[in-house]
């Protein structure tokens, strides 16, 4: 077998078609976007709003978006970061937080469109399946769940936080089977399962279970919960408190930043005509009084 | 075998993707609205499939005439043998594009609505109409030379010298 170098050549690179950039970068599904994105044509210009939920590893991002050519326009939105402010601060990407994110986004956008006092939601969040009803005098705010290249499975994090939009009353049409606590056996949700993972029960659990069995991986484990004097009893009040926090006060704090005193560039700067022309004189004479030298070295060495 | 006159024949090269842009269609094509009255392009994008126009109607130029979910109505002009008939299409989204034919018409009616408010404020009299471009008016040659040129007398010698 012949070993042939494998190369990419220039006809490669010539004929080569660049994904969009952000497929390029792994972020973005258009394929699921096209279909989110489009709305009815004889809807003419009204928004079709997305309820889009991203998780990193430290914080959760939940915004309300509608898209535009220019680029998406952003409603509301809420991070986990956030939540310290409400009374949690720790565990801040767990179900339990996801829901709290949620939430306060559900209400933030609501008490920005003026709605909230109509829709109040489901106040206490027993994990049943909760849908809004319409009001009369105006319709709910509808939203469409986003959940960008995530895997839907059962119980995943992204539900919790759409369960908090539910309850804090955004309409969003959804369905119960991957909330957390839903049985594929029986095909029901277990509504005591999924009001404990809303409690972060399921984090209480565990603490219990590594007290008993595994004490020094405990104190490593949850060192911030024990710093705070967090137990697996208090969790549930704790996150309860922090309901009523969001729903009391959800407007987001603005934080004031001092404008730069120089605006900060990070490209060049595009020369206009006149600059180009210019700087092209002055190479040409820097060139000629160069090559005026050399021919002067040269004149002199002919002459000597 | 014999040529088929099947809907999409003699389409290769015209329902096919430009190159390097094939793939997903970028979104904007989807946000654009379209209103009764608008004057769309109807250009095929061979990767959508569905309400596809027939090939005749790429290139074609018309009004929108209704607005569903997905899709514009477009009247497009036809001629049959001996008269034009205004044909109504339906086509996806993807396969229309809005028309700069009127853009031009559209700002100068803007420009002369405001023209015409300002005159009447001062209460002038202007004409909006546009002006054909007339002759160049007349100017003064400058730095020029007069040279005379006279012709030279028939010098017999040297020409029979030449030929002959």
């Amino acid at each position: 077998m012949v070993f042939v170098k494998a190369q990419k050549s220039k006809a490669y690179f010539k004929r080569y078609q660049v994904k969009f950039k952000r497929r390029r970068q792994g972020k973005t599904d258009y394929r699921a976007r096209i279909r989110m994105i489009n709305q009815d044509k004889n809807k003419y210009n009204t928004p079709k709003f997305r309820f889009v939920v991203r998780f990193t590893n430290k914080d959760i991002i939940a915004q309300i978006c509608s898209a535009s050519i220019a680029g998406d326009h952003v409603l509301a939105s809420a991070y986990a970061h956030e939540l310290p402010g409400y009374g949690l601060e720790v565990g801040l990407t767990n179900y339990a937080a996801a829901y709290c994110t949620g939430l306060l986004l559900g209400r933030r956008v609501l008490k920005k469109l003026e709605l909230d006092e109509e829709y109040e939601g489901n106040v206490e969040a027993t994990g049943e399946d909760y849908s809004v009803e319409p009001a009369d005098s105006r319709r709910p705010f509808r939203a469409l769940l986003d959940v960008g290249l995530l895997k839907t499975t059962t119980g995943n994090r992204v539900f919790g936080a759409l369960k908090g939009a539910l309850d804090a009353g955004v309409d969003i049409p959804h369905s119960e089977k991957r909330f957390a606590g839903f049985s594929k056996d029986n095909k029901q949700l277990d509504a005591e399962v999924h009001r404990k993972y809303i409690y972060g029960g399921h984090v209480a659990a565990y603490m219990n279970s590594l007290l008993e069995d595994e004490p020094e991986k405990y104190q490593t484990h949850f060192s911030e919960y024990i710093k705070r004097g967090i137990e697996a009893d208090n969790i549930e009040e704790m996150y309860k408190k922090v309901h009523a926090a969001i729903r009391a006060n959800p407007v987001q704090k603005k934080v004031e930043k001092p404008a730069p005193k120089e605006h900060k560039r990070f490209n060049l700067k595009k020369l206009t005509y006149e600059e180009r022309k210019a700087k092209l004189i002055e190479r040409l004479n820097a060139l000629n009084a160069a090559a005026g030298n050399d021919d002067d070295v040269e004149d002199e060495e002919d002459d000597e | 075998m014999p040529a088929g006159h099947g809907l999409r024949s003699r389409t290769r090269d015209t329902f096919s993707r430009p190159f390097r842009k094939k793939g997903p269609t970028h979104l904007s094509t989807y946000l654009r609205t379209y209103k009764i009255g608008d004057y769309v392009d109807v250009k095929v994008n061979g990767s959508i499939h569905k309400g596809m126009p027939h090939k005749f109607y790429h290139g074609r130029t018309g009004r929108v005439w209704n607005v569903t979910k997905r899709a514009v109505g477009v009247e497009v002009n036809k001629q049959v043998s001996n008269r034009i008939i205004r044909k109504r299409i339906h086509v996806r989204i993807e396969h229309v594009q809005q028309s700069r034919c009127h853009e031009e018409v559209m700002l100068r009616i803007k420009k002369n609505d405001q023209l015409k408010a300002d005159a009447k404020v001062h209460g002038k009299i202007i004409s909006t109409k546009r002006q054909p471009e007339g002759p160049k008016p007349g100017f003064m040659v400058g730095g020029a030379t007069l040279k005379t040129v006279t012709p030279i007398p028939y010098d017999v010698v040297n020409d029979l010298k030449g030929g002959y």
